[in-house]
This record gives structure tokens, C-alpha cells and sequence, in this order.
């Protein structure tokens, strides 16, 4: 519990050691015009005129992010559970993934980008980032159960579908949360990237934007936008997933 | 079958091998084992370790299949008499699972079944085992003892037609080990379930069964068949009879020479 604690206050020193190191070198010019000081980014954040702005761009990355993350979870998780009955499957199944994962995202953009209808390329790769993640996770977790569980259930003359709700399921739920946590920022870099492809509006594009109309504190305040909305979604996944496992295990 | 007709547990002429590398014919763990329980009979089985036990009980259950020979429980194959959750079972290792309640992991069964959960029964059994007020508990927050008595429960909660027991209570201290003991003998006499309990225990095979096979280290053959005389309801007495420790002794004369191959 010390260390706990000891621990969040050493993070909280980096960060602001983070911050204030940003800061000088902006400040100073140390880091060429391209860097600037992060009280100008934190200004334009805090400008209520731009509010309007990134607020639009924020919410319209979240719902792609959201999307995909939501679609891509359940394809993980579907694709992992028919590979656990149909074990046949799941050779082609692995391979299947991480061929789709070992493709950069940015290379599968433009493709998407021609293939889908208008609008629908970001929460896509979104969601191909958040299922594979996921579903590597959903698929060893649901073999995670022990040996002396299962024979419990053979002998109880479980049908597999009993078997797969009361135990494969959740014991494999504190892996699959690890692999929820995991997927967050997955489909947050989805989200931007496909943004950048072609999107209506989003931090993506405004980051797009400021590179290429030399915004320079509108590009560092999309990126830091991205940053903390990523963040705060990983540390609620994260005690989630705490959550899970002093539960299951 | 014949010789068999009748019996809750009829095991005939039953060999196990299991394939070893590099080793052309595998490990042969059991030799032409025959074996009949009665119902309403409690059966201890006896022997050295490595001799074959586990695995005799596990191909009771279905879990393992006879190389050769056949395995059937009151006439049927052992999957057969799981799909209509014949079983009761209990082994060492408990098995509870750890993401349910006391109540949750005795009402399992029912659950797996497809069946409603009788409510009552469940109560009635966690009166049984004495767990009254820990039916909210999780397996975790309870001793080794109270996971056993749980675990006990569970298998009982179906009325099954046979129990298998594995050294339910191979993982307890001596102390808990003989109130355990008398627990079961106490459960068991109420409901008096054809029962096959495995153990190494000289002194519990005693308090326990109707009758003791012993049988023979690797490979395992059934080496005596020797019916326990003390009559039920056994009181806790029974350990001090001569008899008693007349037939301990002999009976740990018996599993002796194997313990030092
Ligand atoms: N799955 C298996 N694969 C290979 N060999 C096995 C397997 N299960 C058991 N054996 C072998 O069969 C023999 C009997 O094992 P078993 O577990 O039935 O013995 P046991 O009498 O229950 O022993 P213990 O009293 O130590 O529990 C042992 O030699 C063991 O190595
Ligand atoms: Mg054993």
C-alpha cells in the first residue's frame, strides 16, 4: 500500500518533471520553432473560442474510436469463442490475425479508404487494431480454465455450451480484460490515422491540418488531446481490469 | 454382464497402459483390476503410490478410458451415467470455483444440468457440512477444511447415484483430517450413496468402508479384499477397539514392502 502510494507520487513527479523540461526547452528556443513552450498549448486548450473547435474534433474521434472499439471487441471475442468450438479453425484463425496485424495501419488506410463508404475509415481501423488485440487475449483466456475445472464439468455432464458460459468464459474474463485494456490506445491511433486519410473533421484532421498549414501550437494541442483522452481511457480500463481480477482469480 | 449383474460399480478385467517415450510397450499402471461395488456399499480402495488409483476412479467417472477391459456404473458406460449427472465427485484437489459464493459453487451442478436450483437442498446440504453462515463467502476466504466440506456438498447436492472420492482430505492436517472424517461418516450414513473412496489412509479407509481393497504397487493389481466388520452407526470408539488396531496393523503391514521400491 506504501509503495502503492510512494509509486503514484514518483509518477506524479515525472509527469511534472515531463512538463516543466517541455516548458524551458519551448521557452528557450532550444528545440527550434517547431517546439513550443507547453503554456501556449495549454493556452489554446484553454481558449473557450477554440472549444468549439476541438470539442467537435474530440467528440467526433472519440465516436470513431468508441466504434471501432466496441465492433472490434465483440468480432475478437465472437472470432474467439467460434475458434473454441471449432478448434480446426484456429490455426487459420491466428494466422488470419496476425496477418491483418502485421499490415501497418498505414498502409491498410488508403484501401480502406476507397473501399469504404465515406466517413467509415477510421472506426474500421479502429476496430481491426482492437480485434486482434482482443482477440489473441478472448482466445487464451478461454483455454486458461485448469484441468481439474474441466473435468468437474465432464463429469458433471455439462454440454459445451454450459461449459463455455460457467467456466471457460469466466476464467478466461481477467485475460480478456488485459486485452480490453491493451486495445484502448489501439483504437485511439486507429481512429486518428484513418482520420488522416480523409475524415469530415476530427483531432485527426486537425492534426493534418496543422502540419500542413504550419499551426504549430494547433498540432501540439490535437496531439496532447489525443494523448489525454488515450490516457484517461486506459486508466479506467485499467482499474476495470483490476476490478476483474480480484474477481475471477 | 455376467458375475456383475447388479452392481452400482462393476469394473471387469481392466488394464491401463500409458505410453511412455522410449519405452516401446508405454507404462502398464494397471493389470487386469476387477472390481465390483454393490449399492449402498462404501468401497475404500488402498495401495501404494503410483499404483493405479486415481486412474481406477477416473475411468469410473469417464475421464479415462480401460486399454483393455470394461467399466460400467449400474450398467451403463460411465458417459452415459455423467449425461444424467449420475455423479458425485470429490478429489484432492477441490476444485471450487474461485469467482463463486459457497452457495453458487454447490448449486453449480444443478446449473450445469440445465435444472432449476432447489434452494432448500442447498441450504439443507450447507446445514450438512456446517457452513451456515458462510453461503455468501468466496473459496478463497475459507480454510482448506471448509473448502473440502464444500466441496463435499457439491458433490452430494444431486443425490447422485455413485460418489467417487479421491483423497478428498489428502491435503488436510491429521486433526481436521479425522473431524473430516467423521463429518463424512456422519453425511454418508444419512444418505448411504454407493461410494468409491481412494485414499492412503489406513486409519480413515477403516473408519469409512464397508469393505478394503488393497492392491499391489506398479503395475496395480487388486492384492487383498477384506471386509471391515464394525458395525454402523460407528462412533468415533471405533479407533480405540482392538480389532481396529489389529487390522491397521495389518493392513499397513500389507501396503509396506511396496514403499520402498
Ligand atoms: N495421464 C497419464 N499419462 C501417463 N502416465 C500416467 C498418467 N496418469 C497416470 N499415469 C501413470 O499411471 C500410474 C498410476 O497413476 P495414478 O495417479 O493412478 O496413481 P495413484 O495410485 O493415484 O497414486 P497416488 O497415490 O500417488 O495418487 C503412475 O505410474 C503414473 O505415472
Ligand atoms: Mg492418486
Amino acid at each position: 500500500m506504501r509503495l502503492a502510494r510512494d509509486l503514484r507520487i514518483l509518477g506524479l513527479l515525472g509527469t511534472l518533471l515531463l512538463c516543466l523540461a517541455w516548458e524551458a526547452i519551448g521557452a528557450t528556443g532550444l528545440g527550434g520553432f517547431t517546439w513550443p513552450p507547453l503554456s501556449r498549448v495549454i493556452a489554446m486548450l484553454a481558449d473557450p473560442d477554440r472549444w468549439d473547435l476541438f470539442g467537435r474534433a474530440a467528440g467526433s474521434t472519440l465516436a470513431s474510436a468508441v466504434e471501432g472499439y466496441v465492433f472490434g471487441a465483440l468480432a475478437g471475442i465472437a472470432l474467439a469463442m467460434l475458434t473454441h468450438f471449432l478448434p480446426r479453425l484456429a490455426p487459420g484463425a491466428d494466422r488470419l490475425a496476425a496477418g491483418m496485424h502485421a499490415i501497418p495501419t498505414v498502409a491498410l488506410a488508403p484501401v480502406f479508404l476507397i473501399l469504404l463508404p465515406a466517413g467509415s475509415t477510421a472506426p474500421t481501423l479502429a476496430g481491426i487494431g482492437v480485434a486482434f488485440l482482443v482477440y489473441v487475449a478472448a482466445a487464451s483466456g478461454l483455454r486458461a480454465s485448469s484441468a481439474a475445472h474441466r473435468d468437474l464439468f465432464q463429469v458433471l455432464g455439462s454440454r459445451p455450451s454450459a461449459r463455455l458460459l460457467r467456466l471457460d468464459l469466466p476464467a478466461g474474463l481477467p485475460s480478456i480484460a488485459t486485452g480490453l485494456r491493451l486495445a484502448v490506445p489501439a483504437a485511439l491511433i486507429g481512429a486518428v490515422i484513418g482520420e488522416w486519410f480523409g475524415a469530415p473533421r476530427g483531432l485527426g484532421v486537425l492534426i493534418v491540418n496543422g502540419m500542413q498549414n504550419f499551426q504549430i501550437v494547433l498540432l501540439w494541442s490535437a496531439v496532447l488531446l489525443v494523448a489525454l483522452i488515450s490516457l484517461t481511457a486506459y486508466l479506467i480500463a485499467g482499474a476495470i481490469e483490476r476490478a476483474v481480477h480480484a474477481r475471477f482469480r | 454382464m455376467a458375475g456383475s449383474g447388479g452392481a452400482a460399480i462393476a469394473l471387469h478385467d481392466v488394464t491401463r497402459r500409458f505410453p511412455l517415450k522410449g519405452v516401446p510397450d508405454g507404462v502398464l499402471a494397471l493389470d487386469r483390476v476387477t472390481l465390483d461395488v454393490r449399492p449402498g456399499e462404501f468401497v475404500a480402495l488402498l495401495g501404494p503410490s503410483g499404483c493405479g488409483k486415481s486412474t481406477l476412479l477416473r475411468m469410473t467417472a469417464g475421464l479415462d478410458a480401460p486399454s483393455t477391459g470394461t467399466v460400467r456404473v449400474g450398467g451403463n458406460e460411465p458417459a452415459a451415467v455423467a449425461g444424467r449427472q449420475g455423479f458425485g465427485v470429490a478429489f484432492q484437489d477441490h476444485a471450487l470455483l474461485p469467482w463463486l459464493t459457497v452457495r453458487d459453487n454447490i448449486a453449480l451442478p444443478f446449473r450445469v444440468a440445465g435444472k432449476p436450483v432447489n434452494a432448500a437442498r442447498i441450504a439443507a446440504l450447507i446445514a450438512l457440512v456446517k457452513l451456515t453462515g458462510f453461503e455468501g463467502a468466496f473459496p478463497r476466504n475459507l480454510s482448506g477444511g471448509m473448502r473440502q466440506r464444500v466441496n463435499i456438498a457439491r458433490a452430494l447436492v444431486l443425490e447422485p447415484e455413485v460418489l467417487l472420492l479421491d483423497e478428498p482430505f489428502g491435503a488436510l492436517d491429521a486433526v481436521t483430517r479425522r473431524h473430516m472424517n467423521l463429518e463424512l461418516q456422519r453425511i454418508w450414513t444419512e444418505t448411504r450413496t454407493t461410494t468409491l473412496l481412494v485414499t492412503h489412509a489406513v486409519e480413515e479407509a477403516l473408519f469409512l468402508a464397508d469393505r478394503i481393497v488393497v492392491m499391489t504397487g506398479r503395475p496395480g493389481r487388486v492384492a487383498q479384499d477384506l471386509a471391515v466388520p464394525f458395525a454402523r452407526p460407528r462412533p468415533v470408539e471405533v479407533m480405540r477397539e482392538e480389532e481396529f488396531h489389529r487390522m491397521q496393523d495389518s493392513l499397513v503391514l500389507a501396503l509396506e514392502p511396496e514403499a520402498h521400491d
